[in-house]
C-alpha cells in the first residue's frame, strides 16, 4: 500500500507574543519545519501494506495436524533512500502428533500391544517484526529483527543483507546473513541418566519460568545466503541462489519418545551439531507466441545428517485478461534418510535395528518422496490515470490493489516410515492461501 | 579432483564474466519488468507456502530471492 505523505497547511507563526508562548510557539514552529522537510523530501513516496493468510491441513494415520498462519506487513518508504518495514506473524497449530513411535520388529514381539500413542497438540506462535533498508545508487542495505514466541519456544533472529545491481541493471547480486538465538524447552533428567534413559517433555507448563522440572536449551542458527540474478534476454531471465546453514543445540522434539529396546523408551536424541547446504537454479522464460510466463526451478541440497534430495518445480502463469493471472504449479521432492534414522532400534533386517547413538521418531528425518499440485489466482488492479495528471487512486485512497488465492495438495509417500509396522499410505496436505495488498 | 574444483569456479567466474557481455536494453525490459516474470512476486505468501513445506522435509535453503533481473526493484 503507499502512502503519499503531505506537507501540512500551513506554519504557525510566533513574533510578539509573551516568553513561554514565544518559546511554544518555536517549539511548534520546529517541529513543523522539521515535518515540512521531511514532507518535502517524501512527496512523493508511498507506504504498502499486504497481508496473507495460510491454511495448512493433513490428517494422515492416526494423527492430524491444522496450522493457520495469518500475517501482516507495512512499508513505508518517507524517503527515497529508505524503507522502514514492520509486519506480525502468528501460527496457530492444533493437532494430534505422535508421542511414542516404534516399528514394525517391536510390534512383532509385543502383539495385541498398541505400542503407539499420540498427544493432542495446540500452540499459538506470535512472530513480530521490524527491519529497514538504505538505498544508495545501485545498491541496497537491508536489516531486520523477528521475535518468536510459543509456549515451549523463544526466538530472536536478526538478518542483515546487501543487493547490488551490475551491467546496466541486466545483473544482480545479494548477500546476506541470519543469525538466530533460540531457546527451547526441555524436561530437567536425571542427573545420571543418559540419553537413551532421558524421559520425554510431558507438556509444556512451567516453561521459561523458574519451574525447577524445566530447562531452557539453546540452539543458535547461523545462516548464509548468496544469490546471483540474471536478465539474458528481454524474455528470459535465471537466478542461481546458495544456501548454507550451521544448526548448534537442541534439535530434538522434546514431546516424542522412542522405543529404543524391549520396555525401554527415550526421548527422540537428535546430534547437535547439523550443517546444511542447498543450491537451487531458477529460469523464467515468457513464451511469447502463447503469452505464458514458465518458472522451471531445479534444487538439490545436502547435509552432515546425509539427507540428500532434489526438488524440481515446473509453474506457468498467463493474464486471463487485463490484471488477472492464472497459475498452475507442480513439485516432486526427493529425499534420502539421516544417517541415524531407523524405523525400529530395537532390531529386525537392515534397515531396521540400532544406528549408533542417535536415535529419531521424526518423519521428516526418513527417505520419501512427495509430489505437489497447485494453482493460483492474483487480480491486481491499477486505477486508470486522470487525464489532468496526478496520481490516480481506487476510491481515492488506492494506487493500486492486489487481490490472490492459492490452493495445493501435496502427496507424501514414505519408503520405510511406519507406525508399529504399518505403513502411511494417506499423508496427503491440503495448503490453502489468501493474500491481500495495496498501495496508499 | 583439486583440478575439477578449480574447472567449476573458472566455469563460474566465466559465467559471471559473460553475464556483463548480456545487453538487455531498458527499453526492452517491459516485459521482465511484468509481475509475470518475477521470481518472487509476493514474497509474503511465498515465504508462508515455503514454511508449511519446510515443517514436512528434511531439507531447507535455496528459496526465491526477490527481482526479475529486470533493473526495477
Amino acid at each position: 500500500m503507499r502512502l503519499q505523505l503531505r506537507a501540512p497547511a500551513r506554519v504557525l507563526g510566533s513574533l510578539g507574543r509573551p516568553a513561554h508562548r514565544r518559546t511554544r510557539s518555536a517549539l511548534i514552529a520546529g517541529a513543523a519545519s522539521l515535518v515540512l522537510a521531511f514532507a518535502r523530501v517524501a512527496s512523493a513516496q508511498v507506504a504498502q501494506v499486504d497481508t496473507a493468510h495460510t491454511f495448512y491441513h493433513e490428517a494422515p494415520t492416526r494423527t492430524n495436524m491444522t496450522v493457520y498462519t495469518p500475517g501482516v506487513d507495512v512499508a513505508v518508504t518517507p524517503a527515497e533512500w529508505v524503507t522502514v518495514r514492520g509486519g506480525y506473524e502468528a501460527d496457530i497449530v492444533s493437532g494430534a502428533s505422535v508421542a511414542t513411535k516404534a516399528g514394525s520388529a517391536y510390534q512383532s514381539v509385543n502383539p495385541g500391544v498398541d505400542v503407539i500413542t499420540t498427544a493432542s497438540v495446540k500452540d499459538f506462535r506470535h512472530s513480530p517484526r521490524g527491519g529497514f533498508t538504505l538505498r544508495k545508487g545501485d545498491v541496497a542495505y537491508t536489516a531486520s529483527y523477528t521475535y518468536g514466541t510459543e509456549n515451549d519456544y523463544k526466538s530472536h533472529s536478526i538478518f542483515v543483507g546487501a543487493r547490488t545491481d551490475a551491467f546496466d541493471h541486466n545483473t544482480q547480486f545479494e548477500l546476506s546473513y541470519a543469525r538466530n538465538f533460540d531457546s527451547v524447552c526441555d524436561r530437567v533428567q536425571a542427573v545420571e541418566d543418559t540419553p537413551p534413559r532421558f524421559r520425554a517433555l510431558e507438556d509444556s507448563s512451567g516453561c521459561f519460568t523458574s519451574e525447577e522440572r524445566r530447562r531452557r536449551r539453546a540452539l543458535s542458527i547461523d545462516g548464509f545466503q548468496a544469490s546471483w540474478t540474471q536478465a539474458w534476454t528481454p524474455t528470459f531471465a535465471s537466478q542461481l541462489v546458495y544456501t548454507a546453514q550451521l544448526l548448534d543445540g537442541f534439535q530434538s522434539n522434546p514431546y516424542r519418545s522412542i522405543i529404543v529396546a524391549q520396555g525401554l523408551k527415550a526421548q527422540e536424541h537428535h546430534p547437535d551439531v547439523r550443517v546444511r547446504q542447498a543450491l537451487a537454479l531458477r529460469f523464467n522464460w515468457y513464451l511469447r507466441p502463447i503469452k505464458v510466463a514458465l518458472r522451471l526451478t531445479g534444487r538439490v541440497y545436502r547435509d552432515t545428517w546425509d539427507i540428500t534430495s532434489g526438488t524440481g518445480e515446473l509453474e506457468a502463469e498467463r493474464y486471463l485478461v487485463e490484471g488477472l493471472r492464472l497459475a498452475a504449479r507442480g513439485r516432486f521432492y526427493r529425499q534420502t534418510g539421516a544417517l541415524f534414522w531407523s524405523d525400529d532400534y530395537t532390531g529386525g533386517e537392515p534397515p531396521l535395528g540400532p544406528k549408533g547413538q542417535y536415535f529419531t521418531g521424526d518423519r521428516e528425518l526418513s527417505p520419501f518422496w512427495s509430489l505437489g499440485l497447485g494453482a493460483r489466482v492474483t487480480y491486481t488492479i491499477h486505477p486508470t490515470a486522470k487525464p489532468e495528471g496526478g496520481t490516480a487512486r481506487l476510491l481515492g485512497i488506492f494506487t493500486n490493489a492486489k487481490l490472490g488465492s492459492s490452493a495445493d495438495v501435496m502427496q507424501f509417500s514414505y519408503d520405510e516410515y511406519t507406525l508399529a509396522g504399518v505403513p502411511i499410505t494417506n499423508a496427503r496436505a491440503y495448503i490453502i492461501g489468501a493474500t491481500a495488498g495495496a498501495a496508499f | 579432483m583439486e583440478g575439477h574444483k578449480l574447472a567449476q569456479v573458472l566455469l563460474a567466474t566465466l559465467l559471471v564474466f559473460a553475464a556483463g557481455c548480456v545487453t538487455v536494453k531498458p527499453q526492452q525490459r517491459s516485459v521482465l519488468a511484468d509481475p509475470i516474470m518475477q521470481f518472487e512476486g509476493d514474497p509474503q505468501a511465498s515465504a508462508q507456502l515455503r514454511h508449511a513445506i519446510d515443517n514436512r522435509e528434511g531439507s531447507y535453503g535455496g528459496g526465491g530471492v526477490a527481482g526479475g533481473g529486470c533493473g526495477c526493484n
